[in-house]
């Protein structure tokens, strides 16, 4: 058994020393996830622990109804993907994301948030 | 044909053969991650490594001895949709009375099959045949048979993310399942004079997963230490069901309440071993496991399926 420890024990610290490029997590966002503004924001970003594909991550945000309030340029640099978004008014908000991590591992998400008092 | 174009064809060839095939090595389901659980298994093909997986229990026998198994397990995808595993335990048994008996369990290899991966439903369906080959284990020490074991085994999971948005945090939880038709190669014991019976082996997890509340459902800002967990409840049963002339259909297994931290490029995880029954064990055991995620350690080598991968990683720096 000490010595299975012992092994494992390695691995383990082999593995927090080692870089590993995997899927592409979100990490946080602003607005942040499930949250309520009192401004309506001029920009959505999101931060991912990985590096992205510019040419194929992209976001997009639309109000209740589904319709798109984003400004339809996504701009990405290293981990961080950006979208510039149109005047919102009080309502609540979802955010589709989708990205190519650098070590061509997709991944994928949506979430909410509101503006309003 | 300028670099911009060149690199650009390049990279959607590659992103064209990703989408069409869902390349998602280990158990992504949509926005879903469905982790590695100990007990029972995931409901994907994926290139992974379980090592090591070391349980700790105290046997049904009256008294009772102390086991301890230790096992490793690695998985890799053929094609995109079909994956072999091959998996070897270790068992160490101690008797009330000090005697010790050490061995090997028979190999076990799993072929499954990727059936159905729904992104929107957060739903993956995979179907599999496990063998655990007679004869390749320690026979002499009783710890493993003569006769091989094949369970045709179908697998389930399911993430409730799906749900209307009023569901909120309940949308964090997901459920997987197996069930499986063990059939003994032979019908009878003749060392030990006793019938093998035809078994159902079945099992489920509930999941509650804080990577997704986190990153769907809402940001708590809490410390990311808490963000990377999954606290799970895990349920591992056995059925004889057929072939046990003489002997009690008593349902064992265990109950395994516990959590997985994930990683970037492992897990690990820890469960508690609650025997339903005398019969299952006495006393509540350990289970604990590293599980490696090789895809994503060596996605474009290891973490690609033999046929019809990718064959090689995006460019790290793209010149447009």
């Amino acid at each position: 058994m000490r010595i299975l420890a012992l092994a494992t024990t390695t691995l383990l610290t082999l593995l927090a020393s080692t870089a590993v490029h995997a899927h592409a997590f979100l990490d946080h966002a602003e607005p942040r996830v499930g949250s309520t503004v009192p401004a309506a924001p001029r920009e959505v970003a999101l931060f991912f622990n990985e590096k992205l594909e510019p040419a194929f991550s992209s976001v997009e945000v639309s109000d209740a109804s589904g319709a798109r309030v984003d400004l339809g340029k996504t701009r990405v640099e290293t981990t961080t993907m950006r979208i510039g978004l149109k005047h919102l008014s009080p309502g609540t908000y979802r955010v589709r994301w989708h990205v190519l991590s650098v070590d061509t591992h997709t991944t994928e998400g949506s979430f909410t948030f509101q503006v309003g008092p | 044909m300028s670099r911009h174009l060149l690199h650009t064809l390049a990279l959607a060839g590659l992103v064209a053969a990703v989408s069409t095939t869902e390349s998602l090595a280990h158990c992504f389901v949509g926005a879903r991650f469905l982790p590695s659980t100990l007990a029972i298994d995931d409901p994907c093909v994926a290139d992974e490594m379980s090592m090591p997986t070391v349980g700790w229990s105290k046997t049904g026998d009256i008294p009772s001895a102390t086991q301890w198994d230790v096992s490793a397990e690695i998985s890799k995808r053929i094609t995109e949709n079909f994956g072999v595993s091959v998996g070897q335990g270790w068992t160490s048994l101690r008797q009330a009375d000090g005697t010790l008996t050490q061995g090997f369990e028979n190999f076990e290899t799993s072929f499954q099959y990727q059936i159905a991966k729904d992104r929107e439903h957060e739903l993956a369906i995979l179907a599999g045949l496990v063998v655990d080959w007679g004869r390749t284990g320690s026979t002499g020490s009783g710890l493993a048979s003569d006769y091989s074991l094949v369970t045709p085994t179908f697998y389930v999971g399911k993430g409730f993310g799906d749900l209307p948005d009023s569901f909120s945090w309940f949308r964090a939880f997901a459920v997987t399942g197996q069930v499986g038709y063990q059939i003994p190669t032979s019908s009878f014991d003749f060392t030990q004079n006793v019938f093998i019976p035809q078994q159902l082996v079945y099992g489920a997890s509930l999941q509650y997963s804080m990577p997704y509340l986190k990153s769907q459902i809402v940001d708590l800002g809490l410390p990311d230490f808490f963000n990377h967990l999954i606290p799970l409840i895990e349920v591992s049963l056995t059925t004889p069901v057929a072939n046990n002339f003489g002997n009690p259909y008593t349902t064992t297994g265990t109950v395994n309440p516990g959590v997985i931290w994930v990683g970037s490029g492992f897990q690990v995880g820890l469960e508690a071993m609650i025997p339903i029954n005398r019969e299952s064990g006495s006393g509540v055991g350990v289970l604990g496991q590293l599980h490696l995620y090789l895809d994503d350690m060596f996605p474009s080598t290891y973490g690609q399926p033999l046929f019809g991968g990718t064959g090689t990683t995006a460019p790290r720096k793209m010149t447009f």
